[in-house]
């Protein structure tokens, strides 16, 4: 009885901690990337509200939430409703299953710093990434708008060939690790001295790839295209609600799959890694704090990786970008999947 | 000269025996009863290598029987000839889309703007007004004010009554604007749905760079049909030509193609003086001024085409580093001539006033560092596979193309012809300044892009040139021209009191956008009686529903792009 009333309240600070820090910094990442954009693009950025505009996501989501709820005639207010729910909760889920640290001991409880450590993490992470089509598509259709219809259709296409894609690359690191646990994956990365990425490099240039199309970042962008589509399939919506899904597309979910890839390509919590050899840890000052940095750090250079992306390239057509997904990253996942069978004996020794 | 001799139609007269051929200094002229005209067009496109077709339109003579002048001006690319045919009609006309499909809008403007009817037009439809316009404003009947027949009060007089005295109690008739039903008509009139669905691309939307009003008809993502309704930003300034002083019109020509007004305003005024004969007197300082300053305008307007155009296919970065180089033009612009955007510096016989102390130094400082910005965009986008993939076989105009829908400017110079009146037909001091004619060899958007960026190059190497003669200049150099015979021609920077000889005359500068032509045809006195401007936007526009033909409507914005047209020209 103990143990389970102590299980329900870690599972609750956890909840309460992974949400308070995914949405939190999930609103802060709009002012970083502002400023990220700003710089390439040589001004400032905002510079108003706040020490270098620290406070401006505060001034937006108040400017948000105050403005007039709008709702498109002759759209379907229940499914206009339900895509926003469709689209924060499996995005948001997502986090249930990324870990963040080593297993630590606090008060006698061994807690590991993951939500739930399900054995089939990483079937329920691309479970929930196909959830979202759900979303952009109900969007689209609930507003009764074509833009929307189009931006949406346009977006549903590529998630499907992409799903598809993303599904394949990981299969390298799963069969190298021999388990679908998210925390089992990066505990063999540490057992076997290797960073997946040495022997995956294909598999994770083809999952950043897939990222970037599943997340709507440049340049797969189409569904919003604001030249052609005005805004794609979030036009019809107003104030926080349409805030909400660049929030949950290009921040919740670029972190989420950041986070997964640095799980699966780049040992999640563990410092730099030398094949075969071992770990250097730069950061051993910060003794038991160390793991948690190196994994924000390296979901951060993910995520920057990203924003430069975005703001360097222009955009592809939708034809293009779904015959890149079947013409040639689908193959080359398959000749990944081929190479991981020979090698993959070397690593299990 | 430009234009065509009168012995390169002798041949014809044999043929058509009431061919008349008009030969003066300032244009050549066929006149051809209404009955013979196609032939006669024919015979030219097909024999004598006008190809090119350039503008029609009527003039409108309320007193004559029959009523209506139409004139067609044609090109001759390969010669360098330019001709005009002339017919007389009383409000009807044989159409020539089957030679020329610019000819096809361009005959929908005359429906719109002087009621002629076309025979054997395909889409008889108005260009610019509302479907049910009942009135004809360009005829000389029509009053300068409209017909105020409809009941329009403003907000506060409803809600508070009419309690403004004096000047500010304006009439509450009004001349009639369009409903919401008149407007579904418009619409309905112009494309018979087919496919799925009927997308309607603005007349307010962000890739139509102004406020143009495409409708696509879509199947799936594919165009099946497109068409575009104009008229948004219609103004009549050719109406407003009619009644201004030559320059008053001026300030108007900055409103037409107002990304690039300095243009305009050079080749309006060039007419003016082609006209009136004194384009040998205005001072060589004048003619470098202008030239310098029409290029610094033509790189202004193609930072603009190239920061909207990366915009549009999703690099918005590039839009900001050219809005910034645009920024430090616009600031030379302003230091020199006072405006920014309308600028209406040149004046007929010279320019407005002198250079300012130091303009020079600050133009030879952009030209310096201005090529390594270009240089830097180019590494970010020319061999970018993704802008290739997007651009490469996009949208591709063939020479034949050129002719037939009368494309000009970088669009035709994109296909491979080298069509550029400022080596063509040179005015001001382009005859006097090296430079070379970038052209294309696929005639895709990628190729227009390309051309574009040369042509930023070639300006730059054209205000070099310019800068070293004005440095070379002495200061006390005139800047404007002294009339001959002040009794005559009376030359003053305001202009006040020009009056123009009877006469006609087409002339056209190289705009940015394409050739801006005008067709003054003056009977004397301080007011042109009809002015035609050929907008080289409008005929460019003209190709985009063929292009968009097949095409997703990710092409749309990249192709609309690469055509580049200005609202504000094309509707007038």
């Amino acid at each position: 009885m103990e143990g389970v009333l102590a299980w329900l309240v870690i599972t609750i600070i956890k909840i309460l901690v992974i949400l308070g820090i995914v949405l939190g910094i999930g609103a802060y990442l709009t002012l970083v990337e502002r400023k990220v954009a700003a710089h390439i693009q040589r001004r400032p950025g905002p510079m108003v509200v706040g020490w270098h505009g620290l406070l401006q996501p505060l001034a937006d989501g108040l400017k948000l939430l105050t403005k007039e709820d709008l709702f498109p005639r002759y759209g379907n207010r229940f499914l206009y409703n339900l895509a926003l729910v469709m689209a924060l909760v499996p995005a948001t889920l997502v986090f249930a299953v990324v870990p963040f640290g080593p297993e630590f001991e606090a008060f006698g409880i061994k807690i590991k710093p993951i939500l739930t450590d399900v054995n089939v993490g990483l079937l329920l992470v691309f479970a929930l990434g196909s959830m979202a089509v759900f979303a952009i598509a109900l969007a689209g259709w609930a507003s009764n708008s074509k833009y929307a219809l189009i931006g949406s259709m346009r977006k549903a296409g590529i998630i499907i060939s992409y799903e598809v894609v993303i599904t394949f690359a990981v299969m390298g690191p799963i069969i190298l690790a021999g388990t679908l646990s998210t925390y089992d994956i990066v505990q063999k990365q540490i057992e076997q001295k290797l960073w997946y990425i040495w022997l995956q490099p294909l598999a994770f240039v083809v999952y950043m790839f897939a990222m970037l199309a599943e997340t709507g970042r440049v340049p797969f962008d189409i569904q919003e295209a604001e030249a052609e589509l005005v805004t794609g399939f979030t036009v019809e919506y107003g104030g926080m609600k349409f805030g909400l899904f660049p929030l949950v597309e290009w921040y919740v979910e670029v972190l989420s799959l950041s986070a997964i890839a640095v799980v699966l390509f780049l040992g999640g919590w563990s410092p730099i890694n030398i094949p075969f050899l071992g770990f250097v840890d730069p950061l051993f000052f910060l003794g038991p704090f160390s793991p948690y940095v190196w994994f924000v750090l390296k979901v951060s250079l993910l995520f920057l990786f990203v924003l430069w992306l975005h703001w360097t390239l222009p955009r592809y057509r939708i034809d293009q970008i779904t015959e890149t997904a079947w013409k040639v990253m689908l193959p080359l996942t398959f000749i990944n999947l081929v190479l991981t069978a020979i090698v993959a004996p070397l690593v299990w020794r | 000269m430009p234009w065509a001799k009168g012995e390169d139609f002798i041949d014809l007269k044999e043929r058509f025996r009431e061919l008349q051929i008009e030969e003066k200094p300032t244009i050549t002229a066929l006149h051809i009863p209404k009955s013979d005209l196609i032939e006669l067009l024919k015979a030219l496109k097909e024999e004598k290598g006008f190809k090119l077709f350039l503008d029609h339109s009527v003039i409108d003579f309320p007193d004559k029987k029959p009523r209506f002048q139409a004139f067609y001006i044609l090109y001759n690319v390969d010669e360098r000839k330019r001709v005009i045919v002339k017919t007389w009609t009383d409000g009807e006309l044989p159409s020539i889309e089957k030679l020329w499909f610019a000819g096809k809008w361009a005959e929908r403007e005359c429906y719109d703007m002087f009621g002629i009817k076309y025979e054997g037009h395909e889409n008889l439809v108005r260009a610019f007004m509302w479907e049910t316009y009942q009135y004809y404003p360009l005829r000389k009947d029509f009053p300068l004010e409209g017909y105020a027949t409809e009941y329009l009060p403003s907000l506060n007089e409803v809600l508070w009554g009419d309690n403004l005295q004096g000047l500010m109690n304006y009439d509450k008739m009004h001349t009639p604007v369009p409903t919401l039903e008149d407007l579904e008509i418009t619409e309905k009139r112009r494309l018979k749905k087919k496919a799925q669905i009927v997308l309607n691309w603005g007349p307010l939307h962000p890739g139509t760079h102004g406020t143009m009003w495409f409708l696509f008809d879509l199947e799936g993502e594919r165009v099946y049909q497109c068409d575009v309704i104009l008229g948004q930003l219609h103004r009549g300034v050719e109406k407003l030509a009619e009644n201004e002083m030559y320059n008053q019109f001026l300030v108007y020509t900055d409103r037409m193609d107002y990304l690039s007004a300095l243009c305009s305003n050079q080749a309006w005024v060039v007419a003016v003086e082609r006209l009136l004969g004194i384009e040998d007197l205005v001072p060589e300082k004048a003619k470098y001024i202008r030239t310098m300053m029409s290029e610094l305008q033509r790189i202004n307007s193609h930072l603009l085409w190239l920061g909207t155009y990366a915009l549009d296919l999703g690099a918005l970065t590039i839009f900001l580093y050219a809005f910034k180089e645009r920024e430090k033009l616009m600031d030379i612009i302003e230091g020199i001539t006072g405006a920014r955007l309308t600028i209406s510096y040149p004046r007929v016989g010279g320019v407005r006033m002198d250079l300012p102390e130091g303009a020079l130094e600050v133009i030879k400082a952009f030209i310096k560092r201005f090529p390594k910005e270009l240089k830097e965009w180019e590494t970010i986008l020319s061999r970018n596979r993704i802008w290739l993939r997007r651009n490469i076989g996009v949208g591709v105009i063939s020479k034949e193309d050129v002719y037939f829908y009368g494309l000009t400017g970088p669009v035709a110079r994109g296909s491979g012809v080298p069509y550029d009146l400022r080596k063509f037909e040179p005015y001001d001091a382009y005859g006097w300044v090296e430079f070379d004619i970038p052209v294309g060899e696929n005639g895709d958007v990628y190729d227009r892009y390309l051309v574009r960026l040369e042509e930023m190059r070639q300006s730059l190497r054209i205000i070099e040139q310019c800068v070293n003669v004005l440095e070379r200049m002495p200061k006390s150099a005139p800047f404007f021209a002294e009339s001959p015979d002040p009794k005559k021609i009376k030359l003053s920077l305001d202009g006040i009191g020009l009056k123009v000889p009877e006469g006609e005359i087409y002339s056209s500068g190289e705009n940015p956008r394409g050739e801006l032509g005008f067709y003054i045809y003056s009977t004397g006195g301080i007011k042109p009686y009809r002015v035609k401007i050929r907008p080289g936007s409008m005929y460019n526009l003209c190709i985009y529903p063929k292009l968009m033909k097949d095409r997703v409507i990710a092409d749309a914005v990249a192709i609309l792009a690469s055509l580049d047209p200005v609202v504000g020209e094309i509707d007038r």
